[in-house]
């Protein structure tokens, strides 16, 4: 029976060697399943994570844009709206420029504003010799009124009336051609510029300065009073 | 010993051996493969996920499209409308205002 004790041992040890082997397999088959679904669920879960914040940067984006998109053209309604208060108030002080102009055609009126002007400056600047300037087409206009605006002026001021010399050489521009008060060519609808005698004190006393200035002080207070109180605004 | 006997004996040992490996190393090739086979399952749901956020992006981006247009339109019509308030309003004071305007440049305080 030895031989069959040895062919018995070497099956015995043959059956556990596949046993074995299959226990071991089975073992890796139960680890692979394991390890494929945990596998598969990080992966899956960091790619869809990648994934959602991918797109959500880009909705994001989208946000971002339309926000500035938005912004841009709020901005630009708003620069719309601007141009067209400024081009409002531009056709008004146009219109007003062209009323100066008829205020300076009028003869007998453009007269008394003249010389009111004059004293008005002189009263300003209190100076002993004053240098005036004015429109070359004002010029025999002004020399008519220089005695009586002195006298004026020292009865108003009580002081001793001022020397007043006409500059004859450099004059104010000419009045607007053809009424173009919107033209860039310089031009004077009227009215003086004076000056003390050492020229550190100017005073322009123009009708486009007044209006200049008028312009900015007043009118945005006009434009918030109601019509019927315009009679009431006091003069300046 | 018979030395055939002996001879078989290993032999067919050796062979025992060798299916032995083969079972095993076939059981780790699989592991490898349904390794793999989670990868591709992973790619394939995540391109699965990722055509669903693309539709819901592009649902987005209709809807704010949509809303743009009605904004832009909305915003033009609150200019358009204010602009217009603004000329008949000047319209109706400009005279008033540049006669003012004109009242004051003339009245000259002596």
């Amino acid at each position: 029976m030895k031989d069959a004790d040895v062919s018995r041992q070497i099956q015995q040890m043959i059956r556990f060697i596949r046993q074995e082997a299959e226990e071991k397999a089975n073992e890796i088959s139960v680890a692979a399943e394991e390890e494929f679904n945990i596998e598969k669920l990080q992966l899956l879960e960091a790619e869809k994570r990648k994934i959602r914040q991918e797109y959500e940067r880009k909705a994001k984006q989208i946000d971002v844009r339309r926000k500035i998109e938005y912004s841009t053209q709020l901005n630009a309604a708003r620069i719309k709206v601007l141009q067209a208060q400024d081009d409002a108030m531009g056709s008004m002080k146009d219109a007003a420029k062209k009323g100066l102009l008829r205020v300076s055609n009028d003869k007998k009126v453009y007269k008394k504003l003249l010389k009111d002007m004059i004293v008005q400056g002189l009263l300003r600047l209190r100076e002993p010799s004053v240098l005036l300037r004015c429109r070359e087409s004002d010029r025999k206009l002004v020399e008519s009124l220089i005695e009586e605006a002195k006298k004026e002026y020292s009865e108003k001021a009580s002081m001793q009336s001022p020397k007043i010399s006409l500059d004859d050489r450099v004059y104010l521009p000419p009045p607007p051609k053809n009424g173009a008060v919107d033209s860039h060519e310089p031009y004077c609808s009227g009215g003086v510029v004076l000056a003390s005698e050492d020229g550190k004190i100017v005073l322009e006393n123009t009708l486009d300065a007044r209006l200049d200035v008028i312009f900015r002080q007043k009118l945005p207070e006009a434009c918030k009073e109601a019509p019927v109180r315009l009679n009431n605004i006091t003069a300046i | 010993m018979d030395p055939f006997k002996g001879q078989g004996g290993i032999q067919m040992l050796l062979i025992a051996e060798q299916e032995a490996q083969h079972i095993v190393s076939n059981a780790r090739n699989l592991r490898t493969q349904r390794l793999k086979q989670a990868k591709d399952e992973v790619e394939r749901e995540a391109a699965q996920y990722r055509s669903h956020m693309e539709d819901e992006y592009q649902k987005l981006i209709s809807e704010n499209t949509g809303s743009s247009g009605s904004n832009v339109k909305r915003l033009e019509e609150e200019t358009d409308a204010k602009i217009k308030n603004l000329k008949k309003s000047t319209s109706k004071i400009s005279s008033e205002v540049v006669d003012m305007l004109l009242k004051y440049v003339t009245n000259i305080k002596t």
